[in-house]
């Protein structure tokens, strides 16, 4: 690789994290303005809204139900879409399409679709609306996405290893937790990250399948009518800073773990 | 990440710890309740197999095709909810409203056209980025370079878009800064164009096209490269030749989940959009919002959407397979 | 957002032109109510419960009040049409235009007004007016009441040239101005001399068609000078706020929350009139908690500072006798028109919204496509 093309590369690169985080700084900013509207000019400024969020045990605790969620419901979704995903590019057999296309299918759906059709089912499936109901929406709707990023992998997945490990006396279920598992790893990390984002950035299903607690989007939308104040701005930065220091933490984690192993 | 190679070394450890004495696999497949399990099970392919799919199939049958069989038969009503005392028939007239009115099938084309074109855009932008840090930058820094782009993502759709409307509005921060610099006297209308609607689209789904993109670039062998470059190949012809084929299945699957996740998309082509964007999306929801008897039409567009997509998705992964079979 | 408007032949009358009632006692609840218990749900938007007030019911009635927050009218109805026959809500928050599609669809209860000790506290103009009675009942306590106004940027457009909807069509604010499509079928229909309610072409269909179709040409083809149509407050507030447009059609709430923020805003009613519409408190058929959901009803009109504050929050005009004595200066500007300009206003009318929507939601897709 030549040197103008590494720095052209890093241009792009560092062109596009300007795009991503310009946006970013700017939500930050926002919630430091005095004023009921966010948008420029910025003639004062104050941490009211900051410290509102912080006094507010309501905005705190719907930031801890929406965590809870996102993690059940990813569990969930990628046990089953890897299970799925295994079973489909295992071998052919009959009706394979079909499955597959069953399987895609929940991603396949506008949400307000999916929200009132998975409330109606619910309701024939003696789901009571709240937390149970909700996870279960995310993790079927999730498991799509587990599914296509993990058959990507498994398709470039090297016969002969676990041939070699049959041979060497494996029966296929342990051949699949020793070999296939570990080499699934990052497919299951990235459909991971997206199920998390994908259940964290849901309103809708949220919406019809939510008891009284609002999860955090819900509550954005509802306090959005009022008009879009920087105190959206203010809750949408403390949740970030809040999912950012676990997800630094997980990812130390699992490198310690994985040190030690 | 060096999956293969632990995969690899792993491999040699199966059953038995490094010292050749039996560890926790080798002792759990000798172990009695172990044994009885797989007996039971049976040795049979075919019959292990279906043990296998019995719980994915049951789940995609229950879990999956449940609520959409629902919406389904909605579909085929002519009045949903049903109100008291009124009677509910079959029909096939919601299906042919969609085909009956252009102001139907034009938004559904659109939607199909954007989200081909906005996935095609987010292929294009993000390749260069994650070749860059699947190629350029040391395995030390990448997982962190990596998890930097990914903050952003966290923050919910709305408030990004709205962040998008502080930057691209008259008095948003682009304007403000370019009239700073004083290259423009009068701000330049960016909002509510197809460029904001592109450019706001791009931001939430860039995360699903970057990371299988990463994955693909990131476990392609650098000698490959050397190789084809010892043999003269060009940069672009090695490309060309060797970077793209090995990675047209991170292509192919991040194409599909931005495809599917650009279909779907409400608020922000609402928000962002300018007076003749309207998607299919919007029209469906119209349905759902406005008066109760309209649901079944609803339904029925949302079938109709439902099987474009998968209709095309379909075809984009047969395309897909057959490009990689035909180049490896 | 989709609004479906209600109606009212009846003229709109400014709240502060009707005075004089007593001031409620701040002990208003104590006195009226022995400590019940249980629990009251509620779905409502951001702001419309005042906190201050739900506190001191709950402390003084002993019924835990779940708040459930929604954002708009048309998810309340598809919710509540998936949990019928047994939901789970007691109180809904409609506005009157959307009584007949809940009423029709058997969602809600009838509205039993003897059992509210505090209905004369709202004004008469609401509770009273013929929009209010639907089969022969009333369904809904009125809260709060909404209009369509032309908003308007002070710095860029002068108060006279806002006197009529015909400046938001002008070549000279070409691209800087935004509507609510369907909101603005129902004025444009009124700006050409017809009923927008369309209650007058109840008989006469081809007539019906005829207007709304003249209505469609005529936006279609001021469709190159409109910079955006939107949905919700929150845009149309951003949008002002980003001097995406200079002026625009919108409710007076939003308007009003940018005006007591300080934001150089006007807001008028144009001489070729408007229409307004009235948020209500409903009742659920077969609500979980019918008693406490009555004690919540009456609680909330007992004192027009409840009013005010759900004003002063939302910037709609509550529809309370006296509220706006609770308000300051600047909340009492933001939420009250000139006589003359009230003069032009009229309740939407729900009588023919089967056939004037049938002719409107088409004609609102056609637009968008055209």
């Amino acid at each position: 690789m030549t040197r103008s093309t590494r720095i052209f590369m890093s241009c792009i690169y560092w062109a596009f994290v300007l795009y991503v985080f310009v946006p970013l700084i700017l939500m930050v900013l926002m919630g430091f303005k005095d004023s009921k509207f966010i948008g420029f000019p910025i003639t004062s400024w104050t941490l009211d809204w900051y410290v509102g969020v912080f006094e507010d045990a309501e905005i705190l605790s719907t930031f801890g139900y929406s965590v809870a969620i996102a993690v059940l419901s990813t569990a969930i979704s990628v046990v089953v879409g890897t299970w799925i995903a295994v079973v489909l590019e295992g071998r052919k057999f009959w009706g394979r399409a079909a499955m597959f296309g069953m399987t895609i299918l929940p991603a396949l759906v506008p949400g307000i679709i999916s929200a009132i059709a998975f409330r109606i089912y619910a309701r024939a499936l003696g789901i009571e609306p709240g937390m149970g109901a909700i996870v279960w929406a995310h993790a079927v709707h999730n498991v799509p996405f587990v599914v296509l990023v993990v058959m990507a992998r498994l398709s470039t997945l090297p016969k002969s290893q676990i041939e070699a490990a049959r041979d060497l006396g494996a029966d296929p279920f342990v051949a699949f937790l020793r070999i296939t598992v570990p080499y699934l790893v990052p497919a299951i990390i990235g459909a991971s990250i997206f199920c998390l984002l994908l259940s964290f950035d849901d309103f809708v299903r949220s919406f019809f399948l939510g008891g009284y607690e609002p999860t955090l989007p819900v509550l954005i939308f509802a306090k959005l009518r009022s008009g879009m104040s920087p105190e959206i701005n203010a809750i949408a930065t403390v949740a970030l800073v809040l999912t950012a220091v676990v997800g630094v933490w997980a990812e130390r984690f699992t490198r310690r773990t994985n040190k030690e192993a | 990440m060096s999956q293969d190679v632990a995969a690899a070394g792993r491999r040699r450890d199966a059953v038995s710890g490094s010292d050749g004495s039996p560890v926790f696999w080798g002792r759990l497949i000798a172990s009695a309740p172990y044994r009885a399990l797989m007996a039971l099970i049976g040795t049979s392919p075919t019959r292990q197999f279906v043990l296998l799919a019995a719980l994915p199939v049951l789940w995609v049958l229950t879990q999956h095709l449940g609520p959409m069989l629902q919406m389904l038969r909605v579909s085929f009503t002519d009045a949903y909810p049903v109100a008291v005392g009124a009677e509910q028939n079959f029909t096939f007239d919601n299906y042919l409203r969609f085909f009956g009115d252009s102001i139907f099938w034009m938004p559904f084309f659109r939607t199909l056209t954007f989200a081909a074109v906005f996935t095609f855009c987010t292929l294009i932008i993000t390749y260069p980025v994650a070749y860059f840090l699947a190629r350029h930058v040391s395995p030390k820094n990448r997982m962190l370079m990596l998890l930097l782009l990914l903050i952003p993502f966290w923050v919910g759709e709305i408030v990004r878009t709205y962040a998008i409307m502080i930057l691209l509005g008259n008095t948003g921060a682009v304007n403000l800064a370019l009239r700073t610099l004083g290259l423009i006297d009068r701000p330049i209308p960016f909002m509510y164009t197809s460029f904001s609607m592109g450019a706001g689209i791009v931001y939430l789904t860039a995360l699903y096209m970057l990371l299988p993109l990463y994955s693909a670039l990131e476990k392609l062998p650098k000698s490959l490269n050397e190789a084809a470059a010892d043999l003269g190949a060009g940069a672009w012809t090695r490309f060309r030749r060797v970077t793209l084929p090995m990675t047209l299945e991170g292509i192919s699957s991040g194409c599909t989940l931005v495809f599917l996740i650009s279909t779907g998309f409400y608020a922000t082509p609402v928000l962002l959009g300018g007076p003749s964007t309207t998607v299919f999306a919007e029209t469906i929801a119209g349905f759902f919002h406005v008066a109760g008897d309209e649901w079944p039409t609803g339904a029925a567009f949302a079938t109709i959407m439902f099987f474009a997509a998968l209709v095309i998705t379909f075809a984009f992964q047969r395309v897909m397979k057959a490009l990689r079979k035909g180049d490896s | 957002m989709t609004r479906r408007p209600i109606f009212n032949r009846r003229r709109f009358l400014g709240t502060a032109a009707l005075g004089g009632a007593a001031l409620a006692s701040p002990a208003y609840l104590r006195r009226a109510y022995a400590q019940s218990g249980g629990e009251v749900n509620i779905w409502t938007y951001n702001n419309f419960v005042p906190e201050d007030f739900q506190k001191q019911f709950q402390d003084e009635t002993g019924i835990k009040v779940n708040v459930r927050l929604v954002d708009d009218q048309g998810k309340q109805f598809n919710l509540l049409a998936a949990e019928q026959p047994n939901p789970t809500v007691d109180i809904m928050t409609v506005a009157g235009h959307r009584f007949l599609q809940f009423v029709d669809s058997d969602l809600l209860a009838p509205l039993d007004t003897d059992r509210l000790t505090n209905w004369g506290n709202i004004n008469p103009t609401f509770s009273e007016s013929d929009w209010a009675t639907v089969r022969g009942n009333k369904w809904g306590a009125p809260i709060l009441s909404g209009m369509e106004v032309l908003s308007y940027n002070t710095d860029y457009v002068s108060a006279e040239e806002a006197q009529t909807w015909d400046t938001l069509f002008s070549e000279q604010y070409s691209g800087q101005t935004a509507y609510i499509i369907q909101d603005m079928m129902s004025i444009v229909m009124l700006m050409m001399g017809y009923d927008g309610n369309m209650v007058e072409y109840l008989d006469d269909p081809d007539t019906a068609a005829r207007i709304v179709e003249e209505a469609k040409q005529f936006l279609i083809e001021k469709k190159p000078l409109v910079r955006k149509y939107y949905d919700s407050g929150a845009e149309v507030q951003q949008m002002f706020v980003n001097q995406d447009i200079v002026l625009g059609h919108s409710w007076n709430g939003p308007a009003a929350a940018l005006i007591t923020d300080g934001f150089p805003l006007g807001m008028a009613i144009p001489q070729e009139g408007s229409y307004g519409f009235v948020y209500t408190f409903n009742i659920a058929n077969n609500a979980p908690n019918m008693d406490n959901a009555y004690t919540f009803i009456d609680a909330v009109l007992a004192s027009p500072e409840i009013g005010a504050a759900m004003t002063r929050a939302s910037g709609f005009i509550s529809t309370y006798k006296d509220a706006s004595q609770h308000l300051n200066d600047l909340e009492r500007k933001a939420t009250s028109f000139p006589d003359e300009q009230l003069a032009n206003l009229q309740f939407f009318r729900a009588e023919a919204n089967e056939l004037k929507y049938g002719l409107v939601d088409p004609a609102v897709e056609a637009i968008k496509a055209a």
